[in-house]
């Protein structure tokens, strides 16, 4: 489809085509005025389109009453655009209660969708402007899920509230989403939040047109031109390493060593394990730190590692559920150029090093033919 | 100031009291009808806004007693349409405030809560009914109330064609050379004033219940975003 804008001679969207597929999140990302948030309103009919067709399944949505079509498609903006004269769950319930719902019932499920999207139900009664940013934009992503459409659009839903917030409420996305596979158009002008968040993600070029549409992976493995790898920013190659589980590292157990272990029986350890670091566990395994075997030399034997001069704060990554990158990052900062890998409970499963990484990149590398298709989890 | 006058004649003083309040109410309520389609208009078509803007502007600079002159012939200091005479300037003259009030108001409905109603579906009257009128309704409310004060003020010049409610004791006090009779006259205005703006005020705390709750109130432990 193109959109042109009178007064202005350069369309505003160029010829565009684009597919998205059901049940995943497709993210529309470029610079602004690329014409990005013009295709997502052209998908609710907020703004219609100069020349070409939208079908949704396999309707023509210019042959659909725009309001009736609206009320099927979930819509959540950059400032949450909150009713402020309504209370969280009227705000919510809006849509039922425009299709009908009656209100006993729309409020019933607005107290559902709290609970779906993390919001104490305490809240029902209050107004928007007693919550804070996040919470705002929470109840936004409720009110837009509150009559189960199959479709969400979202325009820079996360861009107005801080780094932390913006990192938890995508996380809620992501969780929300792994349950509800909702077909989800995506907004964003943050290349890290669009290769985070999307299943697949259409880069637009200024001037309207797509210059490349991948999964996330993809997307960093091989950007199509300078342009995309341009945006796509440095550091392709570490954040690509987001896609690939850390469980496929080897876990080395050698070098824990419990803290009631003595100096004596540590040295000994280390000798026959040749392993310059050791990393002290308390009595439940969780990681207390990084000793250096050079240090043992000035301790008396007697002592245990409890009261060793250890480096505090093991760096760790969870096995089960972080990335190469994760594992990677845990490995740089630690100072014994090991990571401890953990369980869910924070329990020391072993140690990797750069020597176990290299090896876990390379198979990695040596696969890309296949690639993980953004089914990865992105940390 | 003889009191004695003032408890001999509180009835009287009350039924003119009533009357005043009477002849400066219709003229606000008729005034807001006319205001909000007015302003709804300015708001959804720009260009509509100044010249209303400026009608209702030189209306108010016409003093009320021209008004009166000019409407006498229809509808006349006697009989059943009487009242009209007083009431159509009065209505007028609250156009002058209640209009920006109501266009201000409309233009204080954040863009993205007017775009968020009409993604969910909200069609244009709807959207105008249920989300952009009661989130005017504050500023409606400031127009309301210096509004209604001018117009119980203003009554009072109706006394020049012989119905002016309190505005009798003004004309009967200096004729009679009588000044108690005077100052009940603007205590009772003060007072009828102060009470009708107590009472708006008041109506204004019912019909926005969301202003009333407090800021944002402290985080929920746990509760990071």
């Amino acid at each position: 489809m193109t959109k042109r804008y009178p007064g202005s001679a350069a369309p505003a969207l160029n010829a565009l085509e684009l597919e998205i597929p059901d049940g995943q999140t497709m993210v529309l990302v470029g610079p602004s005025g690329c014409g990005k948030t013009t295709s997502l309103r052209m998908i609710n009919r907020m703004i219609d389109p100069t020349e070409g067709k939208i079908f949704l399944d396999d309707q023509d949505i210019q042959q659909v009453d725009p309001a009736k079509l609206r009320r099927g498609i979930g819509y959540v903006i950059q400032h949450a655009g909150l009713f402020p004269h309504r209370t969280i769950e009227d705000n919510i319930g809006t849509v039922p209660v425009l299709i009908g719902w009656g209100k006993q019932k729309a409020r019933r499920r607005a107290r559902e969708l709290m609970d779906l999207v993390g919001l104490d139900t305490d809240m029902a009664r209050r107004y928007p402007h007693q919550l804070s940013g996040g919470q705002q934009q929470r109840v936004g992503v409720a009110r837009a899920l509150a009559a189960d459409p199959p479709v969400l659009l979202m325009d820079e839903p996360f861009s107005a509230v801080d780094p932390i917030v913006r990192t938890s409420l995508q996380d809620e996305l992501l969780r929300l989403q792994a349950e509800l596979r909702k077909t989800v158009v995506f907004v964003t002008h943050d290349v890290e939040e669009a290769i985070k968040v999307g299943d697949r993600v259409a880069v637009f070029r200024p001037g309207g047109t797509l210059a490349q549409v991948d999964p996330p992976s993809r997307l960093l493995a091989r950007p199509l031109d300078d342009y995309v790898a341009g945006f796509l920013g440095f550091d392709r190659g570490i954040r690509r390493l987001s896609f690939f589980p850390a469980r496929t590292l080897q876990l080395d157990a050698d070098p824990l060593v419990p803290d009631r272990t003595t100096v004596a029986e540590a040295r000994t350890r280390a000798k026959e394990s040749g392993q310059p670091w050791l990393l002290v566990t308390d009595p439940q395994r969780l990681p207390r730190g990084w000793v250096p075997i050079a240090k043992l030399g000035e301790l008396p034997v007697t002592r245990t590692l409890a009261e060793a001069p250890f480096e505090a704060g093991a760096h760790t990554f969870r096995v089960a559920t972080d990335s190469l990158r994760a594992a990677l990052d845990a490995t740089i900062l630690s100072p014994s150029g090991q990571a401890a890998g953990v369980d869910e409970a924070g329990r020391v499963l072993g140690v990797t090093s750069y020597d176990q990484l290299l090896i876990a990149i390379r198979a990695m590398t040596a696969g890309a033919g296949h690639e993980p298709g953004g089914e990865g989890e992105p940390a | 100031m003889d009191w004695g006058w003032v408890f001999g004649n509180i009835g009287e003083l009350a039924s003119l009291a009533a009357r005043n309040l009477y002849l400066a109410m219709i003229p606000v309520v008729l005034g807001l009808l006319i205001a909000v389609p007015l302003g709804v208009l300015s708001v959804r078509w720009g260009w509509v806004y100044p010249p209303v803007l400026s009608a209702t502007s030189v209306i108010y600079a016409i003093p009320s007693l021209a008004l009166f002159v000019f409407l006498i012939p229809f509808t006349g200091v006697v009989g059943t349409t009487r009242d009209l005479t007083l009431i159509i300037p009065l209505t007028l003259y609250t156009l002058a405030t209640l209009v920006p009030n109501v266009v201000d108001g409309l233009r204080s409905v954040p863009e993205p809560v007017r775009q968020s109603a009409t993604a969910m579906g909200f069609g244009g009257l709807r959207r105008l009914v249920r989300v952009e009128l009661p989130i005017a309704t504050p500023v409606v409310f400031a127009g309301l109330r210096v509004a209604t004060v001018a117009s119980i003020s203003l009554v009072s010049v109706g006394e020049l064609i012989g119905n002016g409610g309190l505005g009798f004791l003004f004309t009967d006090g200096e004729q009679r050379s009588f000044p108690t009779e005077i100052y009940a006259g603007i205590g009772l205005i003060v007072i009828l004033a102060l009470a009708a703006d107590l009472l708006l005020v008041l109506l204004r705390w019912l019909a926005t219940p969301w202003l009333r709750s407090g800021r944002r109130a402290a985080p929920t432990p746990g509760q990071t975003a």
